[in-house]
């Protein structure tokens, strides 16, 4: 058996702290931003009694989505025992772990009652799925722990299959929380339907692959061994896959929703005359998102890196736009309380498409999550051996093996 | 000075039928008075609270069931009507058919599956054994789930430091709120909701509130002469607030 | 070891000292004049108050929120009925004022209450054992129009 030689990240100590200084500004901007927000009250923010879930939570849901697909890397190697992966799947499990982190710290940091996080954490109602996400993220980030002990120290090597095949199992459980989260909204149209949780699975596939990629990329600027071709192509395919599968699941969700009549009214809004959310929908979660990655990407015979990173690119800017839709163009849509009458008028705009104006303290908020998942990332590589110095395809490590 | 206390035959007559009215209406108190719990003794289920709402009698323009609800319970806003609190609003709706406008009080309407506890992670929503649904503060982390389950739009976060609150009706900010039925009232043997007073006071008498396990409460006696109808009833929620002639 | 003692035994006269239990039935340092002032003892033995009104109150609130009880004694409304200070002019003083009842203690002792987020810290609005019946005003003026129309009809008709 081939060894796997991991290492620390090899970075000079001035790029670090620069690094590690520039990053935590801004996750000190976003705690300043959250602490302003909890002692003045959301008024503050663009939320309100109609928009009650806003750029924070575009945020957190984004990142903790991410957080499980980027365990995918590790599971290929670990779950389906596919060597090529082998050397990436601990950086992975990391990836997730920050993820996961920052996500939920962004969730935390944007409820109205911060300080009582220690009852959320004691006191559960069982039949909430929120309350079965608590525990899925905890768990998660204990399961991601072992399994990133298993990997990298030696002695209890053997345990990383078992480890990994579990950790698998629980993010495919996790995200199909975090979709029931909406899927479970019986009340609001754009929510209640069961396919919103493998919309979920199939999106955090896909921009945990982008972002795997996007963090090796960033990695291997300053130290150059980690990407073999192999690898790379692999990526590509996984990407394109992924790409496919969400596309599937995104007209499948909408179709479904056509053809529930409750539904239909909402559907209009969404895929004609929604104004922005319209936009926000066609312009950025399909073409964006969806369209033009699977144009460049099928297009660039060459398959060279930089369309795989120009299509990871639009992926992103479609993830955040995908999650604006589903997010708040869900709750723009008013909500329809009678069936035989339209709501001419209310105090509490019954009758209105609500408008959304994020501010600069969400905002705040939701860069320094991001901030800090890649704080996490970069103190933990730079600490732990995570990065395996050489990666090259089994074949050549064949050759390497038995010249020895 | 001299005061006439001869009784005029005309006297006689307005005070006897007068005496009549005053018996027509004393039942409801008694009967209120009996539904009463001592204050040392805990809800139970054998106490139903709901409310019907006559659309018909609802008067256009009258906004006297929302004042005495901000009243009772303090709900003074900061004048920023996008995040200040709602616990009863007045809609103005027309029928898609008929082009009909009514206006109707629309309120947390007491589900007895209700879907804001259901998501509740922390179990803050709740449903009180008789019946109501309402939010413990001290356990509420404000995430909001429940506004985003609820169908009736009924819940408010409070979104600002607030320093006036009464006595009876603790609220602060980071918490979600709604309606309670006056639970303090409830609670303290005053079986009728501020609404419902003032509803009654403007001579309105579009809310009927009361316990249905009695049948003779307002609420029950309502409930027999018109037929009430629940919002979104295909959603199985079994709301206690009920409304007829809609 | 001798000057290790003489910081234990200082530190023991600090934490016995009778300004940690402020509170010891005489109104010494809370400006204005309140009902408890006249009050023998709390709805328990002073030294279990000082100790324990959390617990009460912890216990009794989710009684409250959760059965709907309701007794006097360890009702949070009725502590700050009984121990809300008025100035000269009768004005309650906020309980969880500088100097009043709930923050000379809790300054001291360092332990920060949430209760007044929330919570009203002086008795404000309806009292809630306040009496309401039903008023049927208008409703009687619409029974006495009534009442006048069967009059004249009942006289008219003689």
């Amino acid at each position: 058996m081939e060894k796997i030689i991991f290492k620390k990240f090899q970075i000079e100590s001035k790029t670090f702290w620069m690094m590690f200084f520039g990053l935590g500004f801004v996750i000190l901007i976003g705690y300043l931003c959250s602490h302003y927000m909890e002692t003045e009250g959301h008024y503050v923010t663009g939320m309100n009694n109609q928009i009650v879930w806003g750029l924070p939570h575009i945020f957190a849901v984004l990142l903790i989505v991410i957080a499980s697909g980027v365990l995918n890397i590790a599971s290929i190697s670990s779950v389906f025992d596919k060597k090529l992966y082998k050397p990436l799947a601990p950086l992975s499990a990391l990836l997730a772990m920050a993820f996961l982190i920052s996500g939920l710290a962004i969730l935390v940091l944007d409820l109205g009652r911060p300080d009582r996080l220690i009852v959320a954490m004691t006191t559960y109602n069982f039949k909430s799925i929120f309350a079965w996400n608590i525990f899925l993220y905890s768990g998660f980030a204990g399961i991601l722990a072992i399994y990133i002990w298993t990997m990298l120290d030696r002695n209890v090597n053997k345990f990383s299959r078992p480890a990994g095949i579990f950790a698998f199992t629980w993010r495919i459980v996790l995200t199909t929380g975090t979709g029931s989260i909406f899927g479970f909204l019986i009340s609001r149209e754009a929510y209640g339907t069961a396919i919103l949780a493998p919309l979920f699975i199939i999106m955090s596939l896909l921009y945990g692959t982008v972002v795997y990629f996007l963090i090796v990329k960033a990695i291997n600027y300053f130290q150059k061994t980690l990407f073999s071709e192999e690898i790379l192509q692999n990526l590509r395919k996984l990407t394109l896959l992924f790409l496919f599968a969400n596309l599937y699941f995104l007209i499948l969700y909408h179709v479904t929703n056509l053809y529930i009549s409750k539904h239909l009214e909402f559907e209009k809004f969404i895929l004609l005359n929604g104004g922005v959310y319209t936009i926000a929908f066609w312009v950025g979660q399909v073409v964006i998102g969806l369209i033009l990655p699977l144009y460049i990407l099928f297009r660039d015979e060459n398959k060279s890196e930089s369309s795989l990173m120009s299509a990871t690119l639009l992926i992103l800017v479609g993830s955040f736009l995908a999650m604006y839709v589903i997010i708040i163009a869900g709750q723009a849509y008013p909500l329809k309380m009678f069936t035989n009458y339209e709501i001419l008028e209310s105090s509490f705009y019954d009758n209105v498409i609500h408008t959304y104006i994020p501010t600069i303290w969400e905002l705040g908020l939701g860069l320094g999550g991001v901030a800090l998942s890649l704080i996490i990332v970069l103190i933990g590589i730079a600490n732990l051996d995570f990065l395996p110095t050489v990666i090259k395809s089994p074949e050549a490590k064949k050759a390497v093996g038995s010249d020895s | 000075m001299t005061i006439d206390t001869k009784l005029s035959r005309r006297g006689f007559i307005v005070k006897s039928i007068s005496l009549l009215s005053t018996v027509y209406f004393i039942p409801d108190i008694i009967t209120s008075a009996q539904a009463a719990k001592p204050l040392n003794e805990e809800v139970n289920s054998d106490t139903k609270w709901a409310m019907s709402i006559d659309v018909d009698k609802c008067a256009k323009g009258c906004t006297a069931c929302v004042d005495a609800c901000v009243e009772e319970n303090g709900l003074y806003g900061f004048d920023r009507p996008e995040t200040d609190s709602q616990w009863i609003r007045k809609l103005t709706i027309k029928d898609i058919k008929t082009d009909k406008v009514k206006v109707v009080p629309m309120l947390c309407q007491h589900c007895e599956n209700p879907p804001c506890c259901d998501v509740c992670p922390t179990g803050a929503s709740f449903r009180r054994v008789d019946g109501i649904v309402m939010v413990n503060q001290h356990t509420c982390i404000g995430c909001r789930y429940c506004m985003m389950a609820c169908p009736f739009k009924a819940r408010s976060f409070v979104h600002e430091n607030l320093t006036e609150q009464v006595t009876t009706a603790p609220r602060g900010k980071g918490c979600v709120e709604s309606c309670n039925f006056c639970v303090n009232r409830i609670d303290h043997g005053i079986p009728t909701t501020a609404c419902e007073e003032a509803c009654m006071k403007e001579g309105h008498k579009a809310i009927s509130f009361g316990d249905l396990s009695d049948p003779n409460s307002r609420v029950s006696q309502a409930l027999k002469t018109k037929q009430n109808r629940r919002l979104r009833a295909d959603l199985s929620l079994k709301q206690r607030v009920t409304y007829s002639n809609i | 070891m001798y000057q290790l003692a003489i910081r234990l035994l200082l530190l023991i006269i600090f934490l016995i000292s009778p300004d940690i239990y402020s509170h010891d039935g005489i109104n010494h340092s809370i400006k204005g004049k309140s009902k408890a002032d006249d009050a023998t003892q709390c709805v328990e033995p002073t030294e279990i108050m000082q100790k324990e009104h959390f617990v009460f109150l912890y216990h009794q609130r989710d009684k409250t929120v959760i059965n709907g009880l309701r007794t006097k004694n360890h009702s949070f409304a009725n502590c700050i009925d009984c121990h809300v200070s008025y100035d000269e002019v009768g004005e309650p003083i906020p309980i969880n004022s500088e100097g009043q009842f709930c923050q000379t203690c809790h300054i001291q002792t360092a332990v920060n209450i949430d209760c007044f987020s929330c919570h009203a810290s002086v008795p404000r609005g309806r009292k809630p054992e306040a009496h309401i019946s039903l008023n049927y005003n208008h409703s009687h003026d619409h029974v006495s129009k009534e009442i006048e129309k069967l009059v004249s009809y009942v006289e008219g008709a003689k």
